[in-house]
């Protein structure tokens, strides 16, 4: 389904070196663009792709860069959220592992666009051996004037910084991220002001994701219009669907945007594992309201996944099998949520670990008829009402849970 | 200036002000816990939601900024739901500490619960246990339990005091403040922290299970152990318990005045309330032969016998050999009545002041003058001086001292000598020192706190204040004294 | 102050701290460094840490309690990161965790008395295509069964 030349993720075992690269046609679109192109119209390109986000709000890169005031004399940097924190997520760790070059000309690109000479990858602690390999070619680019004070000879410079997280599943939001870099305690902002304006040490910042980043190369090499078409027109592009759980193939598949949930699961996943049936789908990462087997012929695009009261997030699907009691699932969310808040607001700090109490003390058989509506109202008093996303994160999934599996949950309750 | 409503009525806001600012300005109270006005909107504690007509989701009134026509509710039922939820994640981890916290009272989440709670609890999960009696420095304890996590503290000891020595520690449920090991707080604005503290997380020792805040009675005056003229509220109980005692102070904090002293006040004036209540004169003592034996000498004897004696050296024309010793604790009131008697009534020359020594000033609020009227006397005149012993043994008859700060500038041994060598020496001073046994007559006066006058601070600016607590039986005002005396020698002071 | 790095980590340190816009920004990756040679980050450490950067001893802690990965205590010569969330859980993570404290003798969290291995339970380590998935030291694997579990502890030495 993917066109093989522009892949995000290439096959072969030197995929990641620059030789390798280069014989793909790497920064040849970075070239060209810089050394033609204006920083506006490579914006304006962008935004005429709609590209948008991958991390998991989905919100349009280019209109996200034109935030940035152009005429502000500050240091501008650009954050690549490389933190990968989200259960179910594990597309920007081959991106990464497989062509960081793509991923550099994108931030070349990116940073070109809105007048950046600092980036910094966010990567999380985990992937250490990836980190190693992005310094590697970071210095490969560097060498062949890639990166480095004056790139293809245009005047224009730019220093990529790979910075290592600590195990913070809330460092991935966008404000913690930058608290983080600047060596604080990984706590969301309050916005406004919001980083285009006040980011990384005071200046304007973009951050996006790194799946957003590595597919900028491939609109300025092939067109803004190709790029639409490979997606959908208010979404253009193709996607990296990971999918994992009960399925019988795992794995990375990267379709366009707006590929049926369903052909996803069976068609290119295998649908489900070995003698068991679907009980469950995640389509976005575990932030994203569940979803029932009824509701799985959803396209996998970001309005029908709203539309379907879900999300489409890190496009992380996550197939929960009829042989996983969902109080287990259950258990597992609320726990994630309480270990990862960062217990700054009152309603997550509180709410996350209280729903986890109530989940472990159902599962350990003592639950009490009330519990299941405790649940929602708890989800609900956090929904909307937190400093950060991470609030509705840990909101939706619970609440979807609760509302569409809560005869299995009351189960044991009424035993 | 914008024009926008809160809850239906109409007004004007400066332009960049936040909802909340707004909204106090106006009478309409929005809850708050980690909101302080001395600090940035923080946003954490998620009390101040309120509902702007027109967007989807509830928004911070602390920190969202007013815009022309806007309208906010601060009463709907969404925004009543929030508040109530906060209130049900803060109490689900909130140890049933009441009846033994000393912020029971004065206690936000009490307050709140009663205006805006009022739900039946539904938590019956284990609640996090923390350490509960943390000494973090002078006489503060931190209580993890009751914590809510507003930050003020830490944010003040990094925004105020520059000293930092509050630190959030570990994330979610498990985070807690606390101080680096070993590193505690000493610095001179410590006693803050429990004023900010919304809940009964930091607790002062010296308050501590002493008594209950609807006992108090609260009183503003202006603080007088420097010269910075910290506004201050003096709280004391009466007749409690029914000892008999007539009061008793329980504590000092800040009133707030943007002009003097912001929201703070210094530790070194806040626990001054000690020297209201410790080691008073209370009864008039005389020494040498005085009045008629037998008999408790009162006011009126003493001060008409103190007049008898002026009298007597005035008309010998030996006015020159009354000595005074003033001091700048004294009220603006107090010192023109000194001036009018001694000065221009009497024709006393040796007119000297016997002060506090200077501290160091902790560049902030205290300053290294430690009187609160120096400025009030050198504005009426008065060119402080302390007395040369020598001459005074020699010159002067009949001395009056206010105040027992000359043993803060002579040896005792010195001091003792040149008194012996005076006539008649009469003590005014509100506390005990070694004083006392070398004056022929003690005579008991109030504590600044205790009397209604003015001072003038340290920037000029000069502050009334009223009396705050009643004085002890027995003890007057020295402007009361003086009063009486110039009557006594009929002198009319207006 | 007695605490020292290696001429090299000390190198390391110096390169990080210059190619930052802000020293202050370098804590991480320098307490990453520190963490790498000498297997925990110490009282001492964090002072010396503090002062190289210019940053309150109060915050480098305050950042050190946050952040999972970022150690106190000495940890095991080999750190085994096991992931219980939810596709390593389908794929039976649980079993595999169990067995794993059952082989070293220690729960979730601590540390063999040998101070070989450090057994944590941890969120997802975004390899779930792997799933049940572990991580020792920086290598990943997955899937792992109970014999592949056996068989990367032989390769430990």
């Amino acid at each position: 389904m993917s066109d093989v030349i522009a892949t995000l993720i290439p096959a072969g075992e030197n995929s990641f070196r620059l030789g390798a690269y280069l014989g793909r046609g790497g920064y040849e679109a970075a070239r060209k663009t810089i050394l033609t192109m204006k920083p506006r119209d490579v914006l304006e390109e962008v935004k005429k792709a709609n590209l948008r986000g991958r991390g998991g709000a989905g919100f349009p890169a280019g209109s996200k860069w034109a935030f940035v005031p152009q005429a502000d004399e500050r240091s501008k940097y650009l954050c690549v959220n490389a933190d990968e924190g989200e259960p179910g997520t594990f597309k920007d760790r081959a991106i990464m592992t497989q062509d960081p070059h793509l991923l550099l000309e994108g931030i070349l690109l990116t940073c070109y666009a809105v007048g950046i000479h600092t980036a910094f990858i966010y990567i999380r602690a985990e992937y250490e051996a990836i980190a190693q390999r992005l310094e590697a070619a970071i210095e490969e680019a560097r060498q062949k004037g890639f990166l480095g004070p004056d790139i293809f000879g245009s005047g224009f410079g730019l220093e990529v910084l790979v910075h290592r997280g600590a195990g913070a599943y809330i460092c991935g939001e966008e404000t913690a991220l930058l608290e983080s870099i600047e060596g604080k305690r990984g706590m969301p902002r309050l916005k406004p002001p919001f980083p285009a304006s006040v980011g990384l040490f005071g200046s304007p910042t973009v951050i996006n994701n790194v799946e957003t980043i590595a597919n900028v190369p491939l609109i300025f090499r092939y067109g803004a219009d190709w790029f639409v078409a490979r997606g959908l027109p208010r979404d253009g592009g193709t996607r990296i669907f990971g999918v994992s759980g009960a399925v019988r193939k795992p794995g990375l598949y990267e379709l366009p945007v707006g590929t049926p949930l369903r052909k996803i699961i069976y068609e290119w996943a295998g649908g489900p594992a070995e003698g068991q049936s679907i009980k469950a789908v995640v389509p976005g990462g575990l932030s994203a309201p569940f979803l029932t087997p009824e509701e799985i012929d959803v396209p996998m695009d970001y309005e029908s996944l709203a539309h379907a009261k879900s999300m489409l997030g890190s496009a992380g699907v996550i197939v929960i099998g009829d042989r996983t009691p969902i109080i287990d699932v259950l258990r597992i969310v609320a726990r994630f949520y309480a270990h990862e808040s960062c217990g700054q607001c009152t309603p997550c700090r509180i709410g996350t670990t209280w729903i986890s109490k109530i989940a472990d003390r159902i599962g350990a058989g003592a639950g009490t008829s009330g519990d299941l509506d405790l649940i929602r109202h708890l989800a609900e008093g956090m929904k909307g009402k937190t400093l950060c996303p991470m609030g509705d994160a840990a909101a939706f999934p619970v609440l979807s849970i609760v509302d569409k599996f809560g005869q299995e949950l009351g189960e044991p309750i009424s035993r | 200036m914008v024009t926008i409503q809160i809850d239906g009525r109409a007004m004007q806001a400066p332009t960049g002000t936040t909802i909340l600012k707004a909204a106090d300005q106006a009478g309409i109270v929005i809850p708050r816990f980690c909101y302080h006005p001395a600090f940035e909107p923080e946003g954490s504690c998620r009390m101040c939601l309120v509902e702007i007509e027109d967007l989807p989701k509830l928004d911070l009134a602390c920190s969202t900024v007013v815009r022309e026509g806007m309208k906010v509710w601060t009463s709907t039922p969404k925004v009543l739901q929030a508040r109530k939820d906060v209130l049900e994640f803060l109490l689900a981890d909130h140890p049933l500490d009441c009846p033994i916290c000393d912020k029971a009272g004065e206690c936000f989440l009490q307050d709140y619960y009663d205006k805006h709670g009022r739900y039946a609890s539904r938590f019956l999960e284990a609640k996090e246990k923390k350490k509960k009696k943390i000494p973090i420095g002078k006489k503060l304890l931190l209580d993890r339990e009751r914590c809510v996590l507003c930050t003020r503290c830490v944010r003040f000891l990094r925004g105020v005091t520059g000293t930092g020595e509050l630190g959030v520690f570990k994330r979610g449920v498990k985070a807690e403040i606390g101080i680096d090991e070993g590193v505690e707080i000493r610095n001179n604005y410590s006693g803050n922290l429990v004023d900010i503290c919304p809940v009964g997380a930091i607790t002062d020792g010296d308050f501590r299970f002493k008594t209950r805040v609807w006992f108090l009675e609260k009183k503003r005056t202006v603080c007088p152990r420097c010269s910075r003229g910290c506004n201050i509220i003096v709280q004391s109980v009466r007749n409690y318990p029914l000892s008999g005692r007539q009061r008793r102070i329980y504590r000092i904090v800040p009133a707030e005045n943007q002009d003097v002293n912001g929201y703070w006040i210094c530790d070194f004036g806040r626990f001054g309330y000690h020297d209201i209540e410790d080691n008073r004169l209370t009864a008039i003592a005389v020494n040498r032969e005085g009045p008629a034996e037998g008999r408790l000498p009162s006011w009126e004897d003493i001060l008409k016998g103190l007049a008898a004696e002026i009298r007597a050296l005035v008309d010998a024309g030996r006015a020159s050999s009354l000595a005074v010793i003033l001091n700048s604790s004294l009220t603006n009131e107090e010192l023109a009545a000194c001036r009018k008697l001694f000065a221009d009534a009497l024709g006393v020359r040796s007119i000297f002041f016997a002060d506090p020594k200077p501290g160091e000033a902790d560049g902030y609020l205290l300053t290294a003058d430690r009187t609160p009227n120096g400025g009030g006397a050198a504005a009426l005149g008065f060119s402080p001086e302390l007395p040369d012993l020598e001459k005074l043994a020699g010159a002067a008859d009949l001395l009056i001292i206010f105040g027992p700060h000359l043993l803060e500038h002579y040896p005792a041994e010195k001091l003792a000598d040149s008194l012996k060598g005076i006539r008649r020496k009469y003590l005014l001073a509100a506390h005990r020192s070694g004083l006392d046994a070398l004056a022929d007559i003690v005579l008991p006066t109030a504590h600044p706190a205790e009397k209604k006058g003015s001072f003038r601070n340290v920037k000029g600016t000069v502050q009334s204040f009223e009396c705050a607590v009643r004085a002890p039986r027995g003890c007057l005002p020295e402007g009361e004294i003086l009063s009486r005396l110039a009557s006594e020698l009929g002198v009319k002071l207006e | 102050m007695s605490f020292s790095l290696t001429a090299e980590g000390a190198k390391r340190v110096e390169e990080l701290v210059r190619r930052y816009p802000r020293k202050e920004a370098a804590l991480l990756p320098v307490l990453h460094i520190v963490q790498r040679e000498k297997g925990f980050i110490s009282s001492e450490a964090e002072e010396w840490v503090a002062a190289t950067l210019g940053v309150p001893a109060l915050q480098v802690r305050e950042v050190l309690s946050f952040y999972t990965l970022l150690r106190r205590k000495p940890a095991g010569k080999y750190v085994i990161q096991v992931c219980r969330n939810i596709s390593c859980h389908l794929a039976g993570a649980e079993d595999i965790l169990k067995y794993l404290e059952k082989k070293l003798g220690v729960r979730a969290g601590e540390t063999t008395p040998d101070g070989k291995y450090t057994l944590m339970a941890v969120e997802c380590l975004g390899n779930c295509d792997h799933a049940p998935c572990l991580m020792v030291n920086d290598e990943d694997y997955g899937p792992v069964s109970r014999d592949a579990v056996d068989g990367i502890f032989m390769g430990l030495t």
